[in-house]
């Protein structure tokens, strides 16, 4: 057993670390959000030159071979920073899609874009409150020639509104609650009917619920049939990613909160002294102890192709209950400026609730775990 | 023992729900739909404050002679529980739960003739001023001073986290008079009847939900005059400490936390559950609602044994245990909400949450306030003491029993 990265892996994080120290520190963050800007294009140009958007593809299209587990440090590094570049939405979700598309033309030409960073994408997926997983999906695409026609309105998507081509996941046959009956579709974001609301989130980043209202889809278009369990597999590559994030965010906190309270001094004496505040931050330690173990060990497991749906929910699971728990402890331990928007600490608490709140939240991993056994 | 709220209670209950179906504005309304922390929307909440002086009800807790209703307590619980109901504004605590009860009971009849009735009216709105940024958990080492000269005290210093400073024309404040001695013997307290007295500067801090609430307040050389002291000089520490009785006793919490228990299940019966069905049949979340709901059924009758004068409110700690025990519930309800809305609580909403902005949320009420209340409520365990401090102060009696 071995659980490092790979030189390769460690050389592409620490460029992307190199990059984001020098670029993309919290005040920089802050003011690229109040510019209204979406995301950074310098960074995700940087991204693409690096190799970052390349690295989870396969070679023949483009690709350097990797696969989004590979990308995992690499993440982990964006969510110290807490970056709102759409890592992996646009890489492990959108282009996943494209990739389980196989040899669809229209597919191929957008991957190569995709990794080359002349284009984004965005996936559709999620519907609102208490859908937790892919087979919950109800959004219509009727059948029509063909092709399909899409009915509904997706929620949540990140990068919608500057997306160049959407991933749309949808319900062809069944009901919500079925698993088979999904198809993954290729949605041209100006096609006639689709719209958006857009917006940022808590976090940071931007999405749009999109609404699709009788958008023809042709049959060149639909990527794949069936696509249950692809959709799961995307959802999984997705999560790990996020999770990624989260446990940087996670990291960050500790760091940041455990230098606060040997610096911060009430009663004559730094606030670590104090037992309440020192077994929190033994409290904060071994659960991003846990945090990390899990995410690294999931990784691996990813990389062999073992990852179950049961590692999957254990990671979303634990990441997500931990990271809250970091985080909340990491404001209390703050005091008062804990509660500013000018400090960087509320920011990684939103980045890892969002986490927590998508894809199923931990009850529900909680529940998938105890009854898989 | 008799628990019963007899028939004329029911009687009460009517006329209370009459004049609450009519008489808060549209805006006022809204106003209280869109409070995501313990204080409501400013303006929409002091026109409501003004409509309940009229009526005669803005301060159901002070006494008769000062203004009060003359409510018994049962009244009083009523009246609060039906405001929740329609989820109207809660009148901001600063005046008439902190500075008019302290007033009423420290305060000389001069101060109480020139501030109790803009308490009550609603004219004045208070902030409070005692953190500074290097006294918090530790207040007593505060360091804005004030020195006599004349008639007035001349102020020096800054206080931070000072709550709605932006919006008052009043404050009261600890003020550093002596350096000698214990530090807790050198603080006075002062009432100032403005907040724009030349060198005096107010800037607001953006808090986690995105909108400004706590400010900081600079003080360079301000002249205020020595008549707005409260008690002796180098003795506000024991006014402050009657003040924070009423902070932490506080009024009855518990009708706004059933009320966010009922609004969670009734948005529950909407939301799908990933098992099927809705979230509101869903065995874990019943479990884990009725658990929520059992403890504040707790605090609900320990605040009613608390009113009826129980000896256990006359508990050393019953500030503390109370304080404590109602700031992790509301974090704890605040949680659930968010465990609902669940991907709908991702948006940030910054407009939508204005009153009168007259932009539609993306989800509905409850997702548009689950996460700025879920990120307000992080202050109740910080704020009016740590929950660390408060448990110490508890350990402290039930340790004291033991010597
Ligand atoms: C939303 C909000 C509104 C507020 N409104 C007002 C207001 O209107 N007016 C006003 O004057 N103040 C106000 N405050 C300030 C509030 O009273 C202080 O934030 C609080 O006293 C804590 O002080 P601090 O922020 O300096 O934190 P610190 O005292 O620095 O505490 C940091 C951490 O150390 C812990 N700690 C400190 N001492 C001990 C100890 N002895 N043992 C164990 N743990 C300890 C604390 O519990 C906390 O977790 C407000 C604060 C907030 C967040």
């Amino acid at each position: 057993m071995d659980f490092n990265f790979t030189e390769e892996q460690v050389m592409l994080r620490d460029g992307v670390a190199r990059y984001l120290d020098r670029n993309y520190d919290f005040d920089a963050r802050q003011g690229l959000l109040r510019s209204g800007a979406a995301w950074s294009k310098e960074t995700w140009s940087q991204f693409a030159e690096l190799g970052v958007l390349a690295l989870p593809f396969p070679e023949e299209v483009g690709g350097l071979g990797g696969s989004a587990a590979t990308l995992v440090p690499v993440a982990e590094t964006c969510g110290e920073h807490l970056t709102v570049e759409p890592l992996a939405f646009a890489l492990a979700l959108a282009g996943g899609a494209l990739v389980a598309a196989g040899d669809n033309a229209g597919a191929r030409a957008r991957l190569a874009d995709l990794a080359s960073g002349a284009s984004v994408g965005a996936f559709a997926y999620d519907e609102g409150r208490g859908l937790a997983a892919p087979a919950q999906i109800a959004m219509a695409a009727t059948a029509s020639g063909d092709g399909f026609t899409l009915n509904g309105e997706k929620r949540l998507v990140f990068g919608a509104a500057q997306a160049d081509f959407l991933v749309v996941a949808a319900r062809a046959a069944g009901k919500a609650g079925d698993a088979a009956g999904l198809v993954l579709l290729l949605v041209d974001p100006k096609a006639d009917g689709v719209t958006f609301t857009p917006f940022r989130t808590q976090d940071g980043r931007s999405a749009a619920h999109v609404r699709f209202d009788n958008v023809k889809v042709a049959g060149a278009d639909v990527l794949v049939r069936d696509a249950h369990d692809v959709i799961v597999r995307l959802v999984a590559d997705a999560i790990l990613l996020l999770a990624a994030e989260a446990v940087g965010a996670m990291s960050a906190l500790m760091r940041i909160t455990g230098a606060y309270a040997t610096t911060r001094k009430q009663f004559g004496v730094a606030i670590g002294t104090f037992q309440a505040v020192a077994h929190r931050l033994a409290d904060m330690k071994i659960a991003l102890a846990r945090a990390h173990a899990t995410l690294t060990y999931s990784t691996a497991l990813a990389e062999a192709g073992r990852l179950t749906a049961r590692d999957v929910s254990v990671l979303k699971a634990q990441v997500g209950k931990l990271g809250r728990a970091i985080a909340e402890a990491a404001v209390q331990t703050h005091g008062g400026v804990g509660m500013t928007d000018e400090l960087s600490v509320g920011h990684y608490m939103k980045r890892v609730l969002a986490f927590e709140s998508m894809f199923g939240a931990a009850d529900y991993h909680f529940r998938m775990i105890g009854q898989a056994a | 023992m008799n628990i019963e709220f007899g028939p004329e209670l029911e009687s009460f209950r009517r006329e209370v729900a009459e004049f609450l179906d009519v008489a808060p504005t549209p805006a006022i309304r809204e106003a209280g739909k869109k409070t995501t922390s313990v204080f409501a929307p400013f303006e929409q909440v002091m026109a409501w404050h003004r409509i309940l002086h009229a009526k005669g009800w803005a301060a159901p807790a002070w006494p008769k002679e000062y203004g009060g209703t003359g409510w018994s307590v049962e009244q009083r619980y009523i009246f609060a529980e039906e405001c929740r109901k329609r989820e109207l504004p809660p009148l901001l605590p600063n005046g008439l739960q902190m500075v008019g009860p302290m007033l009423i009971e420290l305060g000389s009849e001069e101060q109480k003739r020139k501030h109790l009735p803009g308490i009550l009216s609603g004219e004045d709105y208070w902030t409070q001023g005692y953190s500074e940024p290097n006294a918090g958990s530790d207040l007593a080492s505060l360091q804005c001073s004030a020195v006599a000269d004349g008639d007035d005290y001349i102020i020096n210093g800054s206080k931070i986290w000072t709550t709605l400073a932006h919006h008052s024309n009043r404050m009261f404040m600890l003020v550093r008079t002596s350096k000698t001695g214990k530090k807790q013997e050198g603080i006075t307290f002062l009432l100032l009847d403005r907040t724009d007295y030349p060198g005096m500067e107010i800037r607001p801090i953006i808090g986690l939900d995105g909108f400004p609430e706590q400010c900081e307040v600079f003080f360079d050389n301000v002249r205020v005059p020595q008549s707005g002291r409260v008690g002796a000089e180098n003795d506000g520490w024991s006014v402050a400490k009657h003040l924070l009785k009423h902070e932490r006793g506080g009024s009855a919490a518990s009708p706004a936390m059933l009320h966010a228990i009922a609004r969670i299940r009734e948005t529950a019966r909407q939301t799908p559950s990933p098992f099927g069905g809705v979230l509101a049949d869903d065995a874990v979340f019943q479990r884990d609602l009725g658990e929520l709901e059992a403890d504040v059924m707790s605090c609900r009758h320990f605040e009613q044994l608390a009113i009826s004068g129980h000896p256990l409110a006359r508990d050393a700690a019953y500030p503390s245990v109370n304080k404590t025990m109602n700031s992790e519930l509301s974090q704890r309800i605040s949680i659930m909400m968010t465990r609902v809305s669940g991907i709908e609580t991702v948006p940030q909403q910054l407009e939508a949450l204005v009153v009168g902005s007259n932009v539609a949320p993306l989800g509905d009420d409850f997702d548009l306030i689950a996460m700025p209340y879920y990120l307000n409520t992080r202050a109740t365990s910080i704020y009016a003491g740590s929950n660390e401090v408060q448990r110490d102060l508890i350990a402290r009696t039930v340790l004291a029993a033991n010597r």
